[in-house]
């Protein structure tokens, strides 16, 4: 593909990604927004795939279909069976109301490309220019998991702040080999996994995935 | 300065305000069919608007000035703005003014003056109308001019008809994630500015829900007439810059008279499939609680502050 | 070679996944710590007659790596031996299950494995992974009671944890990305091998690594349990068992702190002494402010050991940043030292609270004269912790203050000595109640399990062997200490 297709496709799949991440600030019903989480999961593997597809990289390719699956795939799957199962966990309850977040997401969203122009800067290629796109969904998603209220919606955040950070991994080492790579994805698999467990146990304990129920410890 | 030239800006204005009304028409109609109902023929709201002028004009008992001006400060701002924006062509002899900060200014100028008319009689349904109309205005006025903003970064001018010009010689640049993103949040800015689902329902005059409807409760007459004509004016000149800035297949670059032609009916081709599109997506859609409207009003800002971040970042 | 240290440890995880846990295979993983320590030694001595030793590309044992096994080891040995009766008498008050018993003995010995392997690795890429490794191994062993209150410790450590590592991958992402497009030459794959990097530090952009670090710091930081990403730490050891405590404040935090020492010399070289120093000496202080002002008023004496984990990670940062050989040795003996300590402190605290029922400071009185081998070993153990002579901690703390004053850091050391002076008065306030004080009438002296004493004396000789001469250890402190100072 041409540089100029290629640096459009890339914008493209970051911006979606981006945009993904806002609207999950802005939806209350738990189920869209694991859609949305899905959504962006998928943009960030895509771009994975188009980076592999412009180097003509085997092993980058079969990753970001692993990716693709796992972001994309299981991990919504999970969460959604995560939602269905809490009878109070259909809606988030951010401390922090939509239009304040929203407004907070831009401010981030700047922050993210003022504070990147060094890595921006020191690289030419087409990828380093999206970078900035990618530490602002870190942003965003860290603001997510901060400001939720509800179990389920912390970790999509976290989920969120995870899949901006696997983006800018992906566009900035462009060479990290293999076996960092399946081990990253794996660590995430089994971050999900244990979070999952914990949630059903807190579902189970407490009878609800309020967190505002976890506030007896304390000093 | 040619005569086609100079009746450039002439047409528009005679095509909105005949375009205007004939929109709202289609948008019931289309409404009418989907919901298993006849409809009132498309030109029903010409008919209404003659049906007004004809009757006596009345003010209210405690109406100042303010009152009797406002709709005529709302036509003739939609009017000048109309003769601005290029809708059927890119040259005229104004296309040097026609500016995305003048155009907003406009636009601006009939929302806050309708917004002064309903405060004036001290009725509650009009200080209601007003307060809430302003608080979406709040929200609209910055999306609308970030987003035109991001267009005319990525296009390189802040002139409208330059910009659509430039557009009209890229079209593939419509693809790009920024472009979209200030066509998205423009769209929405528009449902709430032409005062549409799912912001307000334009057919409901229940205190819970009117906000549109509520500023105009007060007007008779001629005054009435010259409210909705200026309301619909206003949904024309948005829906043809959508469509200007997405699609600007058609439009004239050249003043001659076939070109003329071309654009006038690319024009009303456009502004029609968008309405009835919005017809049918107004069919489709209930209108959102009226505290949740600053936050879809804050998202369309955000996605619009982003789509000036990505145009900058990717010049 | 190498590899056996990380495959020591997992052989007690396979016995334990095999047959359910047994009061053996808690002696085999007695063993495998004991092998570690030895091992350790003699990795250690290998290595400073010869250099670095290397196991195919990926595992490298210098000074630092050798120093940080005969750490892990250490913990270890004391956490396991005290797991059989900890086990046991949980088994047998049905605090837990066989189930809850096997998880357990399969994921300590897999947390040891992880964590000599995040020392022993040379790639600064999957020594992160170890790290998060370590995160997803000990979830469910803070939860491990299945309590209300072990499940909230486990959800916001698994949670605050998670986010602090991925933090650290984005810096280490940029580090790669940063030795990617170096001044000098750069283009295609760079290697991460922690030596390659250094090798090449110098050329790397100050801008991109300015941010990295900063992502880094905060990232193992978290881990660490520096202010203010601390707010895991008092749950997450308070709540989890008591070997598992003694390991994660001994052992973990200080395996973290391995982390930031690598990223330290890293960033020295690419930016200069300064721009570390000036972090380490805020999150230092930070915590120690931290600690101290909930130290005061702490109610529950084990969230008063995790709370004096956190200061003394403060007292650790903030050697590193003084930066100097001497500053950097007392650091590392610092972390051994509060390593062996906080063990028996936290193992102690166990007993107490499996015989009193209770972790309340308020609920627990006269210990020394009821039950006098527990008292005495945890009031030592607190005295220790809080820099007496001649426990090691007193040299070190010293020494630390010394090289602060000597590099100019004069008013940091002032603020970090008055703060320190408040915390040994408030521990000892508190100890005081618990250690002496009148018992109440159903306060029984029941005399302390021989089972359970036995590896609270070791540690105690240990931790008093260490206070009185450093000998074995001392040559390996410094070169150590070498490969971090500049």
């Amino acid at each position: 593909m041409t540089r100029a297709t290629y640096a459009e496709l890339l914008n493209l799949l970051a911006g979606i990604a981006l945009v993904a991440a806002v609207l999950t600030l802005w939806r209350r019903k738990l189920v869209a927004i694991v859609r949305l989480l899905a959504v962006q999961g998928a943009a960030v593997a895509a771009t994975g795939l188009v980076i592999g597809i412009d180097r003509a990289s085997v092993s980058a390719i079969v990753l970001a279909t692993l990716a693709f699956a796992l972001k994309a795939g299981v991990i919504p799957l999970v969460l959604l069976r995560l939602v269905r199962r809490g009878p109070d966990a259909r809606e988030t309850q951010p401390l922090v109301n939509v239009s304040a977040s929203l407004v907070a997401a831009a401010l981030l969203i700047a922050l993210a490309f003022a504070s990147t122009s060094a890595v921006v800067s020191l690289s030419s290629g087409p990828e380093s220019r999206v970078i900035p796109l990618g530490f602002a969904i870190v942003l965003v998603g860290f603001f997510s998991l901060a400001t939720r209220g509800k179990a389920p919606s912390q970790l999509v955040g976290f989920l969120l702040f995870e899949n901006g950070v696997a983006l800018v991994a992906v566009l900035a080492a462009a060479g990290v080999s293999v076996v960092v790579e399946l081990g990253v994805a794996l660590d995430v698999l089994l971050a999900v996994l244990v979070l999952q467990v914990l949630t059903a146990r807190m579902q189970d304990k407490f009878g609800s995935l309020d967190l505002d129920q976890l506030q007896e410890l304390h000093d | 300065m040619s005569v086609t030239r100079a009746a450039v800006p002439i047409l528009q204005v005679v095509l909105v305000v005949v375009a205007g009304p004939l929109l709202i028409g289609v948008i019931r109609k289309v409404r009418a069919r989907l919901e298993g109902r006849v409809g009132a023929p498309i030109h029903q709201p010409l008919r209404d608007l003659r049906k007004l002028l004809t009757k006596e004009r009345l003010l209210p008992e405690h109406a100042s000035w303010v009152f009797a001006l406002a709709p005529a400060v709302l036509v003739s701002s939609a009017v000048a703005t109309a003769a601005l924006v290029p809708l059927v062509s890119t040259v005229s002899p104004f296309a040097h003014v026609s500016d995305l900060v003048t155009i907003t200014a406009l636009l601006l100028l009939g929302t806050v003056a309708l917004a002064l008319g309903a405060l004036d009689p001290g009725t509650a349904f009009g200080g209601m109308g007003s307060s809430r109309e302003m608080t979406i205005a709040a929200l609209t006025e910055p999306t609308l001019l970030l987003s035109i903003a991001a267009i005319s970064i990525l296009a390189g001018t802040t002139n409208l008809p330059a910009v659509v010009a430039s557009t009209l010689h890229r079209p593939e640049a419509v693809i790009s994630i920024g472009y979209l993103l200030a066509i998205v949040a423009l769209a929405i800015a528009t449902l709430a500015e032409s005062a549409r689902l799912p912001v307000d329902n334009p057919n409901t005059h229940l205190e819970l829900t009117m906000v549109h409807e509520a500023m105009v409760l007060e007007y008779a007459g001629p005054d009435l007439a010259l409210v909705e004509s200026g309301s619909s004016i206003r949904l024309a000149i948005f829906l043809g810059l959508l469509a200007n800035l997405l699609v600007p297949w058609g439009i004239a670059t050249t003043p001659s008279v076939a070109r003329l032609a071309l654009g006038t009916l690319a024009f009303v081709g456009k502004i029609s499939l968008l309405a009835i599109l919005l017809g049918v997506f107004e069919v489709f859609t209930a209108k959102i609680r009226l505290f949740r409207v600053p936050e879809l009003l804050a998202l369309s800002l955000v996605l619009s502050f982003l789509a000036v971040i990505i145009a900058v970042v990717h010049r | 070679m190498l590899l056996l240290f990380v495959l020591f440890p997992i052989a007690p995880a396979v016995a334990a996944a095999a047959c359910g846990w047994q009061p053996w295979v808690g002696r085999v993983a007695v063993a495998t710590s004991g092998l570690l320590v030895v091992g350790g030694g003699i990795l250690a001595a290998r290595v400073l007659d010869n250099g670095p030793q290397t196991f195919d590309t990926l595992l490298r044992a210098d000074a630092l790596s050798a120093f940080m096994v005969i750490l892990i080891g250490s913990v270890a040995l004391l956490a396991s031996w005290f797991s059989i009766p900890y086990l046991t008498a949980e088994l047998t008050h049905h605090h837990t299950t066989a189930r809850g018993a096997q998880l357990y003995g399969i994921l300590i010995n897999a947390f040891i494995a992880t964590m000599v392997f995040a020392v022993l690795v040379d790639n600064i890429a999957v020594m992160w992974v170890t790290i998060e490794g370590t995160t997803i191994v000990t979830a469910f062993l803070v939860g491990h009671r299945r309590t209300r209150h072990s499940l909230e410790a486990s959800w916001k450590y698994v949670i605050l944890g998670s986010v602090g590592i991925v933090l650290a991958f984005l810096g280490t992402v940029l580090v790669a990305y940063a030795a990617a497009h170096t001044h000098g030459g750069g283009g295609g794959e760079p290697s991460l091998s922690w030596t390659s990097v250094v090798e090449i530090a110098h050329q790397l952009d100050p801008g991109v690594m300015r941010l990295a670090v900063v992502l880094l710091f905060l990232g193992y930081g978290t881990k660490v349990g520096l202010a203010p990403m601390h707010t895991w730490l008092p749950d997450a050891h308070s709540q989890a068992p008591a070997p598992v405590s003694a390991l994660m404040s001994g052992a973990l935090l200080s395996v973290a702190f391995y982390a930031i020492l690598r990223v330290k010399v890293i960033a020295d070289l690419a930016l200069g002494p300064a721009f570390s120093r000036t972090l380490l000496i805020i999150a230092g202080l930070l915590s120690l402010v931290v600690a101290t002002s909930l130290i005061i008023a702490q109610r529950d004496y084990k969230r008063l050991l995790a709370y004096s984990s956190i200061e003394h990670m403060g007292i650790v940062a903030l050697a590193a940043a003084i930066g100097t050989p001497l500053a950097l040795s007392a650091a590392l003996l610092h972390m051994l030292g509060h390593g062996i300590g906080k063990s028996v402190a936290f193992l102690g605290s166990g007993e107490i609270a499996l015989t009193e029922g209770t972790t309340a400071i308020g609920e627990v009185h006269g210990l020394v004269a009821r039950r006098p081998v527990i008292g005495v070993s945890f009031g030592l153990s607190l005295l220790g912790l809080l820099g007496l002579p001649p426990f090691v901690l007193f040299a070190t703390e010293i020494a630390i203050i010394n090289a602060g004053f000597a590099q100019g850091l004069g008013w940091v050391m002032a603020i970090a000595a008055v703060l320190l002076l408040v915390v040994f008065g408030a521990v000892l306030l508190h100890a005081k109640q618990m250690l002496f004080g009148i018992p109440d009438e159903h306060e029984r002296r029941t005399p302390t399990a021989t089972a359970f004493a036995r590896p609270l004396l070791l540690g105690l000789a240990a931790f008093t062997a260490l206070g009185i001469s450093i000998w074995p250890i001392q040559q390996l402190l410094h070169t150590a200490a070498r490969i971090v100072a500049h």
